[in-house]
């Protein structure tokens, strides 16, 4: 069953229009002028139960905007959608029973009162029998560690207790579907790894679905089976992120320390029949850059019978500089020409 | 069921709240108090200048006056959404709101429950019995019955103005100084209607039904006036439960308006 279907979704917002000046004051103040701003341009994607999905973009790309609709908080202005089976905005009540929501930037849990007694609140807003409220806490703090925080006030927790908290708060109702917009944002590493960790876990043993949203790619990177990138409203990738990389990245290089000091004409002479480019760092380092159509043994050996090389690293693109690179060219150009810009280094 | 046990645990969570800041707590009782009592000073001094206003005697006046204090303390109770705008609207609180499965409206409530203000209430049902043994009114077991039956209603046509008050936030970009202005005409209910123009008494009767918050269904426990109000008392139920229908439509059809904030 498909935990997620969404057809052609539109969300746009009148955005008022002000006037520049204390004369474009006076006239907004009679007649108002909007401009409309589609802020998700007819998206369509499906999630089935059970995958992690990571939902990637730069700020103002519609990320959350799509969030809070498929969390019923929007409702689309055009476009179907259907979350468990729900439509969102129609069946509130009923549907948020059903799923978990974390926003990074705004908190779930009451500022003054102890985490626990949030917790106990939200167990009877979702009407948890106690039983399964004290196995459910009781798993969750052992997992995220929490146990000598329960009764401290949300105020006085750090930016990463409060994170886990938030994640228990969202998780004590057993919902199918977990939204995460932001989850990792602003915590250190060892906080991001642990809930990296607890989310993995948490699919894997529940089965639970995870949308989310991030601007971390290591989280992508160590959770989702599954990228959708969106620029402008648009999505511009749905696929495997190995996937991703393999499109988007068009090369690797190579970097060499030699032994003796090596001119860049002789590089560039030993390896005159590859499409390889050299760049000197110095006199004794230099970079190879090499496109994935080129296998790697091939311009080693080339190069190790005419230099004295003490060391060798090898560095694919990493990720990070695939998506900037995305974001580059995604905000630059439209789909169709990254389309055949796609076609063309896959051809190379 | 499930929403009185909600509301027992955010009123448990509320006394928690403020029982950690003691003097606030009593602060804001005193205040409270301090406000209530000017008003009354006010009707006092007033009468010190003339006898009756509008046929109505001090006592009357002062009667009418303990009578609005009992739904006004029930409302302010139950309806401080004064900053409903700014904290649910402009800083986008109302996203959390929408995610959880209880009704929105209840939820915004039940986070700003105020109780002490029922203390107000409680001053005020003093007041009146107090007016009530000076004006020698006659008692009836069934005054009791209909005393609760127009507080109940006062209390819907409060709630129902100002929820829709509320709900023009969903509708507009910047919040409004609508409130204030409202907090104003409200004040006009304390006060015999007859004493003000007839413009200003059909809006405070029909449109801005205030005059049912107050002056109407107290006078139904008063000696009868030339131009009898109290035949109008008995339609204060009614007419919190139209005013209340009409704020709760227009907020759930401003909640579909919502448009989140930020990112």
């Amino acid at each position: 069953m498909l935990a997620i279907d969404v057809k052609d979704l539109r969300k746009q917002f009148n955005v008022q229009k002000n006037r520049e000046g204390l004369s474009g004051a006076l006239k907004d103040l009679f007649k108002r002028e909007y401009t409309e701003v589609t802020a998700v341009k007819d998206i369509s994607f499906q999630i089935p139960q059970g995958e992690i999905c990571g939902y990637i973009g730069e700020n103002g790309a519609g990320k959350s905007t799509t969030i809070k609709m498929l969390t019923g908080i929007l409702v689309p202005t055009a476009g179907d959608l259907r979350v468990n089976g729900y439509v969102p905005y129609k069946d509130r009540e009923k549907f948020v029973a059903e799923i978990g929501v974390v926003f990074g930037q705004r908190s779930q849990l009451w500022w003054d009162i102890g985490v626990i007694e949030s917790f106990q609140l939200l167990r009877k807003v979702y009407r948890v029998s106690e039983a399964d409220f004290r196995k459910r806490l009781n798993n969750l703090i052992e997992r995220l560690d929490l146990g000598d925080l329960l009764n401290r006030p949300v105020r006085k927790l750090s930016l990463g207790q409060r994170m886990r908290c938030e994640l228990v708060a969202s998780l004590l109702h057993n919902p199918s579907i977990l939204f995460l917009d932001e989850p990792t944002i602003g915590l250190d590493i060892i906080v991001k790894t642990e809930i990296r960790e607890f989310l993995k876990d948490l699919n894997r043993e529940e089965g639970t679905t995870i949308l989310l949203t991030t601007h971390d790619l290591q989280d992508i990177e160590a959770l989702c089976s599954r990228v959708i990138m969106l620029d402008d409203g648009r999505i511009i990738y749905d696929g495997g992120l190995e996937d991703l990389k393999n499109r988007w990245s068009k090369g690797r290089e190579i970097h060499f320390e030699f032994s003796t000091q090596t001119k860049l004409a002789t590089l560039q002479a030993l390896t005159g029949d590859l499409d390889v480019t050299w760049k000197m760092d110095n006199d004794l380092t230099a970079t190879m850059w090499l496109p994935h159509a080129i296998n790697v043994s091939d311009a080693l050996s080339k190069v190790v019978g005419g230099a004295a090389i003490q060391d060798i690293k090898i560095v694919e693109t990493n990720t990070d500089e695939i998506v900037r690179e995305i974001y580059r060219s995604g905000s630059a150009s439209t789909e169709s020409e990254q389309q055949a810009a796609l076609k063309e280094t896959t051809v190379s | 069921m499930l929403y009185a046990q909600l509301f027992w645990e955010y009123i448990k969570n509320y006394a928690k709240t403020r029982l950690t800041y003691r003097m606030d707590f009593w602060i804001e009782i005193l205040s409270d108090m301090m406000f209530q009592f000017m008003n009354l000073i006010f009707i006092l001094i007033v009468f010190r200048h003339t006898p009756s206003l509008g046929g109505w005697s001090e006592a009357e006046v002062v009667f009418v006056y303990g009578f609005f204090m009992i739904p006004y303390g029930i409302f302010s109770t139950f309806f401080s959404i004064w900053n409903f705008s700014e904290r649910y609207i402009v800083k986008g609180e109302m996203d959390r709101i929408l995610t959880r499965p209880a009704h929105n409206l209840f939820q915004v409530l039940l986070e700003n429950v105020d109780p002490p203000s029922l203390i107000g209430s409680v001053v005020g049902a003093i007041i009146m019995f107090v007016c009530w043994g000076e004006l020698g009114l006659p008692f009836h077991v069934m005054d009791i019955v209909l005393l609760a039956v127009f507080v109940i209603g006062a209390v819907l046509v409060y709630a129902g103005i100002y929820t829709a008050l509320s709900a023009i936030s969903f509708y507009s970009d910047a919040p409004t100084g609508i409130v204030p202005l409202m907090y104003n005409i409200q004040n006009y209910g304390r006060y015999p209607v007859n004493i003000y123009n007839k413009m200003i008494r059909f809006v405070l009767t029909w449109l801005l039904p205030f005059a049912f918050v107050g002056v109407i269904p107290a006078s139904y426990f008063l000696e009868k006036k030339a131009d009898d109000l109290s035949q109008l008392a008995l339609l204060t139920p009614v007419v919190g439960l139209v005013f209340f229908t009409l704020g709760l439509l227009l907020w759930n059809h401003g909640v579909k308006r919502y448009r989140g904030a930020g990112s």
